[in-house]
């Protein structure tokens, strides 16, 4: 034991070196610094499972005092593999929390998952690197009987899987008229032909006509929850929670009572808009939209990341997909649930007259520029000065297309989803501040009026009014229809048999924001009597009285 | 053989011996369609706890090892093992490549006739096995899995602790059913310790009920100006927690039928439902039997009561995935079951029981195509040939009179209750009602069973019927093969088709030089569908019931060659030249 921690104090001048990376933490490097906000009383480190790939899923739970018993906010990071930043996001804001802001925790209890991918993670760090979203699981994503015959190849040996762009009469694809680097779909309604078959970086091994179509990962962690299970679908599965990483994220969510509010980083994003009410989606018995009074918190959540987080809104058209964990966290869970990529590539305002990098074939001023993700995103990379985001169009021979130009090239993976490393410590910050922000507004139950009225023949009678003190309502309108979420309780410190009019114990379904219940009873006997009420993810309130 | 040696070995046992074969033979005459002399004595007229069903399956996996392999194939909540018997002719074949039939019963703890059903039809099998030759024929082609009981540890406490006939349907696991925080903190009280929770009735000025002059086990309500003396109080409990309510908050409660992971909804959608799909360990142990079976083709679960033949879908939501081919075998089916067990009716489930997500047979079917029924066991018209319904009280009270004898009510009688003042505490049995008395039960088993051999029988048997060769010149032949499937069963649903659930049936030739290979469309026009990659190995989507698949290849050479079908759930089968 002393031996080891004699080991850990030689090393920490190295971790030093680890702390000022350029780069994205290695699994490795994520676990140590976790094990190091473990030294920390206020935190603990758990490891909920293995994944198959070996790997542990940690969560650090955050918290001081009764620390089960305080509204709680759960922050998941790597709900997707390849969105590396995401982890970044949740593990510094542990990092700020535990070390700069701990007396947040006086109120608030906080659950980090920093990475629930690290199965696909680990690709970031491989010889091949791709974007990758499955864990270790062997799946036949095609269904054809064979596990992962088709997957990536590296045809250029850059260790980067990128794409191919074939010259050929019946492609679908054309060169961006603004950017000679980024191929566009050719737009058949204005009887455009195409000149380029485009596909991703590799060969047709079943020779199916599919390129890829049966890849070398299994299941993604975030297309396999129950809301909206997209079953038999690639990286899906056969059936919803059926890997490890999922099943004990869940079960391990199951036993937290006080959780009232999700922050996932993930590609979803309903913190920039929130998501759109639908009230036939509403009304039908299995819900397909948020319940009318949860977007309007959502609204007001929203309002805040705005004006925290200082980035503007840019084709952020992704608020939700099948079997993701955001929209179980509200749909199947009932808690008010966030979503943010932490980060995206911001608009870029094309100037017309000065680009020299553009094709000297101006568009016309009738017509509108195309901007598409990659186009704004090269258009972005140039503007930053970014070297190490592109591999230029190189001719490869490719088996498939023998007699053809076949061509190795396109947006190095990662890229268009992760910012550069020495640009996520201040999106940190921003991050940080706005879960700060988002726990501040927690359900809050407080007495106010307290009275204790003699009657005759030794009765009292007690009157409270309890009261919400917060923005958000106690329990998400889908949450007051969920099991999964207790009801406000309320006891008396009282034998049954003295109290005369009342109940030792009672159940209020919720409180809204800022709403009143008034509450008596009246009961025979002198001494204490202490009430209480709330929940586990609304809080307690106390008081006493001397009867 | 074995008796001779050990007749000359043991004289003790030569006399035990034939003194009980003779009174074998001198006592029972053999009645027809049961097993005479089984090796293993069962009584069909009584229900087995689980230690009884765990017997029962062991004598018989004892009793014939050729015929049945005996496992458990996980845990409950409460670490009961979860036994499975499978069986099949085992000198016929790996049971586990054979088409197969998936029988398991009393998911809902108080549903318990379900286990005796499979039980019986375990027994019958193999008793049976050398006496028939339908049933040799039968266990020689497929396999039986048969899962008495998945909700082993809530049987035990059904039959073991005070409950009523609908408790306590759920698993073991304790929740908080009432959201205060604690749970099962507020159960029944058995407060006439006779092991039954009946009712709680009190005299009372404004009661709207009277005892029945004529049959005092009967509260007739009164009508509205007539003046009543009883009111109902419930099922028999106390107020344990001080919320001013009796019994909310007892074990589970959850339904395990509302666990599968096929179309799932969460509980407040879905009132049952668990955590998340198989999030129950006794469903998620027959989940991953049954995805490690691909070879199940047909599936059997017993419930009760009602008399039903159900198929799903379980939710008007889920309509399109039964579609028009797979209604057509189900229906060919369940019709024929409808004639086997009189009384009973073919239904479907969302448009004539309740709506149901997540339940078993639609995951069964939805998730792994399987064709599945869920027989709700026990109905009025066994008792007098007449469909009374449900829960007819009239019905009731008359077969506890004329043919139980008063054995199924407990009759009203005074308590002193903690919180309700003097009460009486009475009414119809837990194992009356949903269960059927003794002297019904093997009679309906043994069609139920019927039922499910009929089911069974229709998956998939597949045979290469016919192997044609045409001379191309130049060393080259044609060798077009058929194969058949002799039963009603497709070797992929539709529903299976439409998802590539399983595996498509590989057709392969050995011995010969491959050039190319095909499945035929139309033979007569020559329509053909090439394979270029892996010839000699032809994936065929789907063999369908009653039907011929055509598969060609084009060969070099004049060797003899080995053609073979390998089918998911239709078998393997091999032909020879």
């Amino acid at each position: 034991m002393t031996k080891y921690l004699l080991f850990f104090l030689a090393i920490v001048p190295f971790s030093q070196v680890v702390s000022s990376q350029n780069n994205y933490p290695t699994l490795t490097e994520i676990t140590q610094r976790l094990q190091k906000l473990n030294n920390h009383k206020v935190a603990t480190l758990n490891s909920i499972t293995k994944t198959d790939g070996g790997q542990d899923i940690w969560v650090l739970k955050i918290g001081t005092g009764d620390l089960d018993n305080k509204p709680a906010i759960a922050v998941v990071g790597g709900a997707e593999g390849f969105h590396l930043v995401s982890v970044e996001l949740a593990l510094q804001f542990a990092e700020e929390l535990v070390n700069n802001y701990p007396e947040k925790l006086e109120h608030t209890t906080f659950y980090v998952f920093p990475n629930m991918s690290p199965d696909a993670y680990l690709q970031y760090h491989s010889n091949i690197k791709y974007e990758r979203r499955g864990n270790v699981a062997k799946i036949d994503h095609d269904r054809d009987g064979t596990v992962s015959e088709d997957p990536y190849e590296d045809l250029n040996k850059d260790g980067f899987i990128t794409q191919i762009r074939v010259e050929s009469p019946m492609g679908y694809y054309k060169i961006h008229p603004n950017d000679t680097r980024v191929l566009v779909k050719a737009d058949r309604t204005k009887g455009e032909a195409g000149n380029y078959l485009v596909f991703t970086e590799g060969i047709d091994n079943d020779k199916d006509k599919k390129f890829n179509e049966d890849l070398e990962e299994g299941i993604a962690f975030n297309k396999n929850f129950t809301y909206k299970f997209p079953v038999f679908e690639p990286l899906a599965g056969d059936y919803p929670v059926s890997q490890k990483e999922n099943r004990a994220l869940i079960d391990y969510l199951f036993e937290q009572w006080n959780i009232f509010a999700f922050v996932t980083f993930s590609p979803a994003n309903n913190l920039s808009e929130p998501l759109k009410f639908n009230e036939s989606g509403a009304k039908k018995r299995v819900i397909s939209s948020m319940l009318k009074k949860d977007v309007a918190t959502n609204k007001m959540i929203s309002e805040l990341y705005n004006k925290t987080v200082s980035q503007k809104a840019f084709q952020q058209d992704n608020q939700g997909t099948d079997g993701d964990f955001f929209q179980w966290a509200y749909f199947h869970f009932g808690r008010y649930s966030f979503s943010t990529p932490g980060w995206w590539v911001p608009e870029v305002k094309l100037k017309e007259n000065d680009d020299d990098k553009t094709e000297t074939k101006k568009p016309s001023s009738k017509e509108k520029p195309i901007v598409t993700k990659e186009s704004n995103f090269m258009a972005w990379a140039d503007q930053q000065n970014l070297k190490d985001i592109f591999v230029p169009w190189t001719p490869v021979s490719h088996p498939d297309f023998p007699n053809q130009k076949v061509e190795v090239g396109g947006i190095k993976p990662f890229a268009l989803h992760n910012p550069p490393y020495n640009l996520v410590d201040s999106l940190a910050l921003q991050h940080t501040t706005f879960i700060l922000k988002l726990a501040a507004m927690q359900p809050k139950l407080e007495f106010h009026h307290v009275k204790v009225e003699k009657l005759s023949g030794g009765l009292s009678r007690i009157t409270a009014d309890l009261y919400n003190n917060s923005p958000l309502p106690t329990h998400s309108e889908l949450g007051e229809k969920s099991r999964w979420l207790q009801k406000i309780r309320i006891d008396i410190t009282k034998d049954k048999k003295e109290v005369i009019a009342g109940n030792t114990i009672n159940l209020i379904d919720k409180l809204d924001a800022f709403e009143t219940k008034t509450l008596s009873w009246i009961v025979k006997g002198s001494g204490n009597v202490e009430i209480k009420a709330g929940a586990a993810h609304a809080g307690f309130a106390v008081f006493n009285v001397k009867l | 053989m074995t008796r001779k040696l050990y007749i000359s070995v043991l004289c003790f046992a030569l006399t035990t011996l034939s003194l009980t074969e003779i009174t074998a033979q001198e006592k029972f005459f053999r009645a027809i369609g049961t097993p005479h002399q089984p090796k293993v004595e069962v009584s069909w007229n009584r229900y087995y706890t689980y230690d009884g069903v765990a017997d029962v399956l062991q004598k018989i996996a004892k009793a014939y090892p050729n015929l049945t392999r005996l496992e458990s194939i996980g845990k409950s909540v409460e670490g009961r093992d979860m036994w499975l018997l499978t069986i099949s002719d085992f000198k016929t074949g790996n049971p586990d490549r054979k088409p197969a039939m998936y029988i398991d019963g009393n998911i809902h703890s108080n549903e318990i006739q379900g286990t005796e059903f499979s039980l019986y039809t375990a027994w019958y099998l193999t008793e049976m096995f050398d006496e028939l030759e339908f049933i040799k024929e039968l266990l020689q082609d497929k396999t039986f899995y048969i899962v008495p009981t998945i909700n082993p540890d809530a049987r035990d406490n059904f039959m073991k602790e005070p409950n009523t006939p609908h408790s306590p349907r759920s698993g073991m696991l304790v929740l908080d059913n009432d959201g205060d925080g604690m749970a099962g903190e507020d159960r029944f009280d058995d407060l006439n310790n006779d092991n039954h929770i009946t009712f709680m009735i009190r005299k009372s000025a404004s009661g709207r009920y009277i005892k029945d002059p004529l049959d005092d086990r009967r509260l007739i309500e009164v009508s509205p100006e007539q003046k009543g003396e009883y009111e109902m109080l419930g099922f028999e409990g106390i107020d344990r927690d001080g919320d001013g309510r009796v019994n909310e908050d007892g074990i589970g409660y959850y339904d395990p039928n509302r666990d599968w992971g096929w179309k799932w909804q969460p509980d407040y959608v879905q009132r049952g439902a668990y955590k998340y799909p198989f999030s129950l360990p006794e469903t998620r142990a027959v989940a991953d039997f049954v995805l490690k079976h691909p070879n199940i083709a047909g599936a059997q679960s017993y419930h009760n009561y009602g008399g039903m033949i159900l198929r799903g879908p379980g939710a008007e939501e889920d309509l399109g995935t039964y579609n028009r081919e797979d209604i057509r075998i189900y229906d060919a089916i369940a019709k024929k079951g409808e004639e086997l067990i009189p009384g009973y009716r073919y239904l479907v489930v969302y448009k004539d029981l309740y709506s149901v997500f997540g339940g078993e047979l639609d995951w069964f079917y939805g998730g792994r195509g399987i064709y599945t029924y869920t027989n709700e066991l026990m109905n009025s018209y066994l008792y007098f040939h007449k469909n009374e319904g449900r829960a007819n009280q009239e019905e009731e009270l008359k077969v506890d009179q004329y043919l139980t004898f008063g054995d199924a009510f407990v009759p009203w009688k005074e308590y002193n209750h903690p919180q309700f003042g003097t009460i009486e505490v009475g009414g119809f049995k837990k194992n009356f009602s949903r269960a059927h008395p003794g002297f019904l039960l093997e009679q309906d088993a043994h069609r139920n069973m019927a039922f499910t051999i009929y089911h069974a029988y229709h998956t998939p048997k597949l045979s290469v019927t016919d192997v044609k060769e045409k001379n191309l010149g130049g060393g080259l032949k044609e060798i077009t093969a058929s194969l058949y499937n002799e039963r009603l069963m497709p070797t992929h649903s539709s529903q299976d088709l439409k998802y590539k659930i399983e595996r498509p049936d590989y057709v392969s030739i050995d011995g010969v030089n491959v050039v190319a290979g095909m499945v035929v469309e139309n033979e007569d026009f020559n329509e053909v569908t090439e394979q270029v990659q892996h010839p000699s190995k032809i994936s065929v989507a789907n063999i369908p019931g009653m039907q011929t698949v055509k598969v060609r290849w084009i060969v070099y050479g004049n060797e003899n060659y080995t053609i073979t079908v390998d089918s998911a759930k239709g078998g393997v089968v091999s032909w020879k030249k």
